[in-house]
């Protein structure tokens, strides 16, 4: 396999890292750009193993300004990007009637604009090479929308919508652009609820647990990879069977 | 670089990037790029002319209005490189 370099936002994030990791672990000469914000702890440690092939780059992916920075910036110093995962997310669940408007406008530019920024911070990139594949992380929340989750759910099925319309504008250029959807994710997102809710959560999903970060970096790894060539457009949902 | 080897790298980096089926000589100066009686292009050539002009001649279409003036035809295309060589 080429070398390929690699930009994964929300690159501290347990997800994000576990991608990462088995990026770096599954190959020999790619290049992988974590994102980080505030938080470092599982990118540094990456660096630690990989001190010649990960990098980290700082980006808050609603700024169109920082998207732009870190397209020249990688650019100048790796060249091309051809692996973009729109990993960053976030979610502030409330019920609608009372969700404030910052709150939907916050989640909806978190998840789903900067999706669109990042793409398009990076699409020239991918046609100068006619090539790329740009991996967008949804949630099954874009297909089971659940109650509270109005905002978190809109923005990631405006994320499917996104990935299976650029899928088409891009496909002839040898640019594939795919969205996972992860159902219920052994991450910390759970911690502290209390064992009684998780076992409710495991009893809903048929598998009967939680699933494993290195579970969708593993989808993530064949979805940027030469075998997935003619898979465009394409959603994928990791969730044990719950929908 | 003269007028006609301007035109004819443009014509080479069309028949590269666009992939198309003709021989760069076989592109008319003048020939429209898009619409009737046109070399029968389409938004997604557009966006990766837009990209190649970049490339090979550091040209910068700012926006569609910018980009569909400038993709008329080879001429317009060439117009253009030499205003941002001047």
């Amino acid at each position: 396999m080429d070398k390929r370099i690699v930009l994964i936002t929300g690159g501290n994030g347990q997800l994000g890292s576990e991608i990462g990791r088995i990026f770096l672990e599954k190959t020999t000469d790619d290049i992988v750009w974590l994102s980080v914000r505030e938080r470092r702890d599982r990118a540094d440690a990456l660096m630690a193993r990989f001190p010649d092939r990960c990098r980290q780059i700082s980006l808050d992916v609603t700024k169109e300004s920082d998207w732009k920075a870190a397209a020249a910036r990688i650019e100048s110093e790796c060249g091309p990007l051809q692996v973009l995962i729109n990993n960053a997310g976030k979610h502030d669940d409330a019920l609608l009637a009372s969700m404030p408007v910052e709150t939907w406008l916050d989640v909806m530019q978190t998840n789903l604009q900067s999706v669109f920024m990042g793409c398009q911070a990076f699409l020239s990139q991918m046609i100068s090479r006619r090539r790329g594949r740009i991996i967008n992380i949804a949630s099954l929340s874009a297909l089971l929308p659940p109650p509270g989750q109005t905002n978190y759910a809109a923005a990631k099925a405006g994320v499917v919508a996104l990935t299976q319309s650029l899928a088409k504008e891009v496909a002839r250029i040898g640019i594939t652009v795919n969205a996972l959807c992860p159902g219920y994710l052994d991450t910390e997102v759970f911690n502290g609820l209390p064992e009684n809710e998780l076992e409710a959560i495991r009893q809903r999903v048929p598998m009967r647990r939680l699933g494993r970060p290195e579970e969708v970096a593993a989808a993530v790894f064949f979805l940027a990879s030469n075998d997935a060539s003619y898979i465009t457009g394409s959603l994928l949902k990791i969730d044990g069977g719950l929908l | 670089m003269d007028e006609s080897e301007l035109k004819k790298k443009i014509k080479e980096m069309m028949v590269e990037n666009l992939m198309l089926k003709i021989s760069p000589a076989e592109i008319g100066d003048d020939q429209p790029l898009f619409g009737p009686n046109s070399l029968g292009l389409d938004s997604v050539d557009a966006l990766q002319l837009v990209v190649a002009l970049d490339k090979n001649f550091g040209l910068k279409i700012p926006d569609p209005a910018a980009a569909k003036k400038i993709l008329e035809s080879v001429n317009t295309m060439a117009a253009a490189v030499r205003d941002l060589q001047k």
